[in-house]
């Protein structure tokens, strides 16, 4: 049930979805794996949305030079945990939700484990042995892994349904030299706003998800294409996967 | 010297291709290269001859053994080209070839 006070604040969009969906999203939990460029937008629209449980994690603190794109962190955060500036704006973004934020390094270890019973997995990584990791967990759970990734003022994102589209592996076998990459803030703007439509979409069970596609944006062209990827019987990841027929949230 | 003639053979029947990269390589080499080849070529020869066009281009796509590296995307009319094919997998008149490379900032 919701508050007189969430009614309000979720009109507009009740308007579009209805109070069920807004239940729907209440009763979600997304994990956001990184605070950064992607993250800052995917993070503040899903958390304004209503998604009831968001759990973000990151590991570094604040850099001056983070702030071209780093959204939620601003000017005095610098030096401070990226987690706790996170969880401070997120949730006086909307204190009706409820933030997990874990300073912690992402690795074969914990992944399982922090992400847990979440419902869905966003990818604002900055490398891929860690996107690879979320792809992992993402088959392993059967849970979905919104992807996106930047470059200056590119960008690109899928959605990945294990067992029914392509996975991460599937589409990049293997990962690109890491480099200390060019980016404008508008850029993961975009191609978040593209992953946390994605989410709203799958805990909603609407619309056409971004599936067995590749979404790429070319900022400087202003043009926005998409390519069919396929699944790779063969891939190390989820090769061995039986087709499923099932690409919503269950009700 | 070449002839125009009608009784021309000495021409060799040319193929109509487009090019697109994507990324980091479209910043390099630009994009929508159009492109006459000689029918038969391999889809490989056909990427290193416009990828030299620029040094940094090539050495984006390619090894110092001029092989793709490992991480570089190929398909052709939309269906992924295996790096490993490329050099026996030959382009006909009208195909779209993509190449790009994984996007890995956050
Ligand atoms: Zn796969």
């Amino acid at each position: 049930m919701f508050s007189e006070r969430e009614l309000e604040r979720y009109k507009r969009q009740i308007m579009s979805f209805g109070e069920e969906g807004q239940e729907r999203l209440k009763k979600s939990h997304i994990f956001i794996a990184g605070a950064g460029g992607l993250g800052s937008p995917v993070s503040i629209y899903l958390a304004v949305a209503g998604v009831g449980t968001i759990t973000i994690v990151d590991m570094d603190v604040v850099d001056q030079t983070n702030l071209n794109r780093q959204i939620l962190h601003f000017d005095r955060d610098i030096g401070r945990k990226k987690t706790a500036s996170a969880e401070e704006k997120l949730q006086e973004l909307n204190p009706d939700i409820t933030i997990n934020a874990i300073d912690v390094k992402i690795d074969e270890s914990n992944a399982g484990k922090i992400i847990g019973r979440a419902d869905g997995i966003v990818d604002a990584m900055d490398n891929y042995p860690t996107r690879y990791l979320l792809n992992d967990v993402a088959i392993a759970k059967q849970i979905p892994l919104f992807h996106g990734g930047i470059r200056g003022f590119y960008g690109q994102a899928t959605t990945i349904i294990p067992g029914t589209t392509p996975c991460l592996k599937c589409i990049f076998p293997k990962a690109p030299p890491s480099e200390v990459f060019p980016v404008v803030g508008v850029t993961p703007g975009i191609i978040g706003m593209v992953q946390a439509t994605e989410v709203l979409k799958y805990l909603l069970g609407i619309g056409e998800l971004l599936t067995g596609r590749l979404f790429i944006w070319d900022g400087m062209q202003a043009h926005a294409e998409e390519i069919c990827v396929e699944r790779n019987r063969a891939c190390e990841a989820c090769g061995g996967m039986a087709k499923k027929t099932r690409a919503r949230k269950k009700k | 010297m070449r002839w125009y003639g009608k009784e021309n053979t000495c021409e060799e029947e040319e193929v109509m291709v487009k090019i697109r990269f994507f990324a980091r390589f479209r910043e390099l080499l630009g994009t929508d290269i159009m492109t006459d080849v000689v029918a038969g070529t391999m889809f490989t020869p056909l990427i290193t001859t416009i990828a030299k066009k620029n040094p940094e281009g090539y050495a984006a796509i390619f090894d110092e053994n001029g092989a793709f590296h490992e991480f570089v995307i190929l398909m052709k009319n939309g269906k992924r080209i295996e790096i490993a094919d490329a050099a026996k997998t030959m382009v006909v008149d009208g195909d779209e070839i993509a190449v790009f490379p994984p996007v890995a900032g956050g």
